[in-house]
């Protein structure tokens, strides 16, 4: 199992925002968390990243506990993720986002950075040749140079994709990662996430609403309505799942038939 | 427009990228190590305050430009780097190592406030250095036989194989070398691991930590060395004003440094030299305004250098925020361009919605 989360919940005053969530990712899947809107998805994510600390339950990724490890750290230990509107370097390039992905992996400190001293030139070039394995596959070269600011939102989201994965991570967290691409990008991604996932062995949860893509790509979905896991297991399951028929499309007041529990 | 054919990862990370900087910079060099023989020494002294204010300028840079981090406290930096540099050449220190450890007082100030800083930002940052300024001014003005209080204390000027550092020349050479030496540390910062998490941090604090940047060890380190190049500014300084006293370092010094880098260009260190040369001979140009506005009589107003330096400020903020190297950028692609140039390619883009704070 690389990550394990139970009975995570965390309150913002009022609102109870996440519940007992529990669930269990291993190595090599894809794992989708849906639901609708104010479900309490990127809160999950926020709380993986260790923005938030949760108020009750635990974390854990390849057998550590990471519930009170520092944010900062997160990435360190092989967790990278992405932003819902992304969150990039506006005024840099894509080469200069990329490499603050290999901000973890620097072996250098602030002396050998001041005098730039050949360790630091060393690293720089190794940097250069990892990004560059990245944008290879991607296929972010003609973007290279490009000022973020200046590339198309579809673009953006790549580069985001790029620098998350800059970091070498074992578990890459995506959070609505197809929002504002037209149906051809969100194709494509269908593409990059299976080529993420064989090629570098990288686990991928993802937060997302597109259904096509999540039944592309998902080995298993999650399901999630105000803060609470309605159901786990298999996209088709899912899908047809009464619970979460209703909480997507609404429902009676009268109970929903009895059906078998979904496979875990 | 010159296209660089780039054929290994370290050309990207080289000083230089073609052989036209290498000449031109070159040149630059040469015209500043004969200059002193060619200028009356008034303005051998003017140019050497050029290159202390962009010392100086080169560590607020750092902080404001590429870190993000507003302060309005850096004249006390420059205090205590002068203060300590007298003190220590008082006490019969020699010159480098007075200058070296007038940095590190300056630096260790800076990484407590920065360290005490670190949960603000904007204007929040800006009203605690200023607060932080006014304390360091006042442990000035009673700091006894140290500072001297408000009479001041005379500066001990060493001297250097015979001559004496406020010599025009060697003061010249001293101030333009120790520039060289902050603007190839800062150029190196840059291109490595540590000037991308400031600049990681000015852009956006959620995900400078997602990628592994320690914020809050970032933040000190930004403010420890700009303090420190600003202290060192200040002890350089020190040298140059003879007679410290509290004055000297007031909040229109502060003002001054921010006029220098917005004047200049934010994130940029051709900014620096830039708002250095404006700032260093803003004085002069006031001066002789004061002598048109005489005929006026409105020469005798309070405060209207301060006043100038305000709407200086503003004005910069309004017409050309990103100062007079974004000006000079702007030129070069209208001649590299030409006839296709586009006012809109330097337009600020729209920003997408961005991602809420969670912190």
């Amino acid at each position: 199992m690389l990550f394990e989360a139970r009975d995570l919940s965390i309150r913002f005053g009022g609102v109870h925002a996440v519940r007992d969530v529990s669930f269990a990712i291993e190595e090599g899947e894809v794992f989708s968390i849906i639901g609708p809107n104010g479900a309490g998805k990127t809160t999950v994510f926020n709380l993986i990243s260790r923005f938030y600390d949760p108020d009750g339950g635990t974390l854990a990724f390849r057998g550590e506990d990471i519930t009170s490890t520092p944010a900062h750290h997160v990435a360190e230990l092989g967790i990278a993720r992405t932003f819902q509107n992304t969150e990039l370097f506006e005024r840099e390039t894509v080469l200069a986002n990329l490499l603050i992905g290999r901000h973890v992996h620097r072996r250098t400190n602030l002396l050998k950075d001041l005098l730039f001293l050949p360790a630091a030139r060393r690293q720089e070039v190794a940097f250069r040749e990892k990004v560059e394995e990245v944008i290879d596959l991607l296929h972010l070269q003609s973007h290279r140079r490009a000022l973020v600011g200046s590339l198309p939102y579809g673009a953006r989201k790549m580069v985001e994709i790029a620098r998350a994965l800059c970091t070498e991570p074992r578990l890459l967290l995506l959070d609505e990662p197809s929002s504002g691409l037209n149906p051809e990008e969100t194709e494509d991604l269908a593409f990059w996430i299976e080529d993420i996932v064989a090629d570098l062995g990288v686990t991928i949860v993802m937060v997302e609403h597109d259904m096509n893509l999540v039944a592309t790509v998902s080995n298993r979905v999650l399901a999630m309505a105000d803060g609470s896991v309605l159901a786990t297991g298999e996209p088709a399951a899912i899908q047809s799942h009464p619970e979460v028929l209703r909480a997507y499309l609404g429902g009676t007041d009268e109970p929903p038939p009895a059906v078998a529990e979904a496979a875990p | 427009m010159r296209f660089v054919l780039t054929t290994r990862y370290a050309q990207d990370v080289a000083l230089f990228r073609h052989n036209g900087q290498r000449f031109w910079y070159g040149l630059l060099a040469i015209a500043l190590l004969v200059a002193p023989w060619l200028m009356t020494n008034f303005y051998v002294g003017e140019a050497a305050m050029v290159f202390i204010w962009a010392i100086a300028g080169v560590g607020v840079m750092l902080l404001v430009g590429y870190t993000g981090l507003v302060s309005l406290g850096h004249a006390a930096f420059l205090a205590i780097g002068a203060y300590t540099h007298a003190a220590l050449l008082r006490y019969g220190v020699p010159l480098p190592l007075a200058l070296l450890l007038a940095t590190g007082a300056a630096a260790a100030a800076g990484a407590l406030v920065g360290y005490a800083a670190l949960r603000m930002t904007g204007v929040y940052l800006a009203v605690a250095t200023l607060a932080f300024e006014r304390i360091v001014a006042y442990l000035v003005e009673h700091g006894g036989a140290l500072t001297g209080g408000v009479r001041g204390v005379a500066m001990t000027q060493p001297q250097w194989f015979g001559i004496s550092v406020i010599h025009s020349h060697f003061f010249y050479y001293l101030c333009l070398g120790v520039l060289a030496l902050c603007i190839f540390g800062a150029v190196n910062l840059l291109r490595s691991p540590t000037g991308r998490a400031f600049v990681a941090v000015r852009d956006s604090e959620v995900c400078a930590e997602s990628m592994g940047v320690h914020l809050a060890r970032t933040k000190t380190v930004a403010f420890a060395l700009s303090a420190a190049l600003t202290g060192l500014a200040g002890a350089l300084m020190a040298h140059k004003i003879g007679h410290l006293v509290p004055e000297a370092f007031g909040v229109n010094v502060s003002i001054q440094l921010l006029l220098l880098v917005v004047v200049g260009g934010l994130g940029s260190l051709h900014g620096v030299v830039f708002g250095a040369i404006f700032v260093g001979f803003l004085p002069q140009i006031l001066a002789l305004a004061r002598d048109q506005l005489a005929a006026f009589g409105v020469d005798r107003v309070p405060g209207l250098e301060v006043g100038a330096y305000g709407a200086i400020l503003v004005l910069f903020l309004i017409f050309e925020p990103l100062g007079v190297y974004g000006r000079w950028l702007k030129i070069r692609a209208w001649f590299d361009e030409f006839p296709l140039y586009r006012k809109a390619t330097y337009k600020k883009q729209k920003s997408y919605l961005r991602t809420e704070r969670v912190h």
